[in-house]
């Protein structure tokens, strides 16, 4: 049986780029939610997804048929997440202030985004809260809690694209909970 | 039952990974404890609001395919002819052999354009310039190998006749008893020289 993906893949390997954008136009939204919960800034959404789909790219002939074609694209996705949540932390803090420029902080040298995708125009005040609380899961929650819940993989898929044992998710999944549960209570 | 195994329990049945007995084990947790029937609640409300939060992706922006698609790298066309070099090492190797083996064999084929006469029994032979004559009523025990000159034959050859570069001429008197071979083709030469290395290797 020969599913879609694998088709698409096969005709991209050979050249065929129309091939290949029905691939973007399959994953993009997919990979677009995924990498914006994660980081919560829309330009760095777009950035992940454009190097997912890069690296996806020059790796199509390493591509294990085998395997299903949405876990390898959500591993590298979530690979490129991590490692940008990981870069970001530590570096600096916004709210430090510059020594330069008085009342300059770290965050009037951002470029302002303040444009959000369109859908989120219309939130509520609970998917607000939800969305906060998400944010302020600590980075190894947080992927998993958005492939079970935002992406809806199962948790043997979750293991695949990590690469960890079940039992690591499962953990993993019931923390999550636990920690978004005492984030929402209060307002529940 | 214990109040952190009945935590544990939720978290197993919202991963949908309960069995029947212990969701009635649980059921029967819950009924007896107000604050574990409170954190199921809790959990449950976290879960579904979790779930709802997938129908309302938000989608990329419709440009980024275009941009995405002309971010690509262009050098794939090369690829197939580089990827059959790597995948077939052994048979480029032997290829680039060749290839060096014949250029090296050609340009040593322009070279030589020296007058050479082999043969075991060369007193009999006249050469005049780049000529090589066999005279009438001569004959010529074993082969002779004639290399860039011209051959006149109003004798006999009592073996093979062999020239390269060079012209043949055969006298209605001339009489040749083994084969005659002409050569002047880059190839027939190439083939001529290894055909002889193999056996000069052999008689050695």
């Amino acid at each position: 049986m020969d599913n879609i993906e694998n088709r698409l893949t096969k005709l991209a390997l050979k050249g065929d780029q129309r091939a290949f954008a029905e691939i973007v136009e399959l994953y993009k939204d997919k990979i677009y939610h995924l990498a914006y919960r994660m980081l919560s800034n829309r330009h760095e959404a777009e950035d992940i997804v454009q190097e997912t789909f890069l690296r996806v790219y020059r790796n199509l002939d390493r591509y294990d048929q085998n395997q299903k074609f949405s876990t390898w694209i959500y591993r590298i996705a979530t690979n490129l997440c991590i490692d940008r949540l990981r870069k970001k932390k530590p570096t600096y803090s916004l709210d430090a202030e510059m020594n330069d420029q008085e009342g300059m902080d770290g965050y009037s040298m951002i470029p302002s985004d303040n444009r959000t995708p369109e859908s989120e125009a219309l939130l509520s005040e609970t998917q607000q809260i939800i969305y906060q609380a998400i944010d302020s899961l600590p980075a190894k929650y947080k992927s998993v809690m958005i492939l079970r819940y935002l992406q809806d993989l199962s948790l043997q898929e979750i293991s695949d694209v990590l690469g960890m044992p079940v039992t690591t998710i499962k953990t993993r999944v019931h923390r999550g909970r636990e920690f978004l549960r005492k984030k929402l209570e209060p307002k529940m | 039952m214990e109040c952190n195994l009945a935590v544990s329990l939720m978290h197993d049945y919202l991963d949908d990974d309960l069995s029947k007995e212990q969701q009635m084990e649980l059921k029967a947790h819950l009924l007896s404890c107000p604050a574990c029937r409170m954190q199921f609640k809790e959990l449950e409300q976290t879960d579904m609001l979790m779930f709802s939060l997938s129908h309302h992706a938000p989608s990329a922006p419709l440009e980024l395919t275009q941009r995405i698609m002309s971010a690509l790298p262009q050098e794939k066309k090369q690829q197939p002819w580089l990827g059959w070099i790597r995948r077939h090492p052994a048979v480029t190797a032997a290829a680039i052999f060749l290839i060096v083996m014949f250029i090296s064999s050609v340009s040593f084929w322009d070279q030589d354009s020296q007058l050479v006469v082999k043969g075991n029994d060369l007193d009999q032979v006249v050469i005049e310039g780049d000529t090589v004559i066999v005279p009438e009523g001569k004959s010529i025990a074993g082969n002779l190998t004639v290399e860039n000159g011209k051959t006149k034959i109003y004798g006999e050859v009592n073996g093979n006749l062999t020239v390269i570069d060079g012209s043949l001429y055969q006298a209605s008197t001339a009489h040749i008893s083994g084969k005659v071979k002409n050569i002047d083709q880059a190839l027939d030469w190439l083939w001529y020289k290894i055909t002889n290395a193999f056996s000069d290797v052999a008689y050695r």
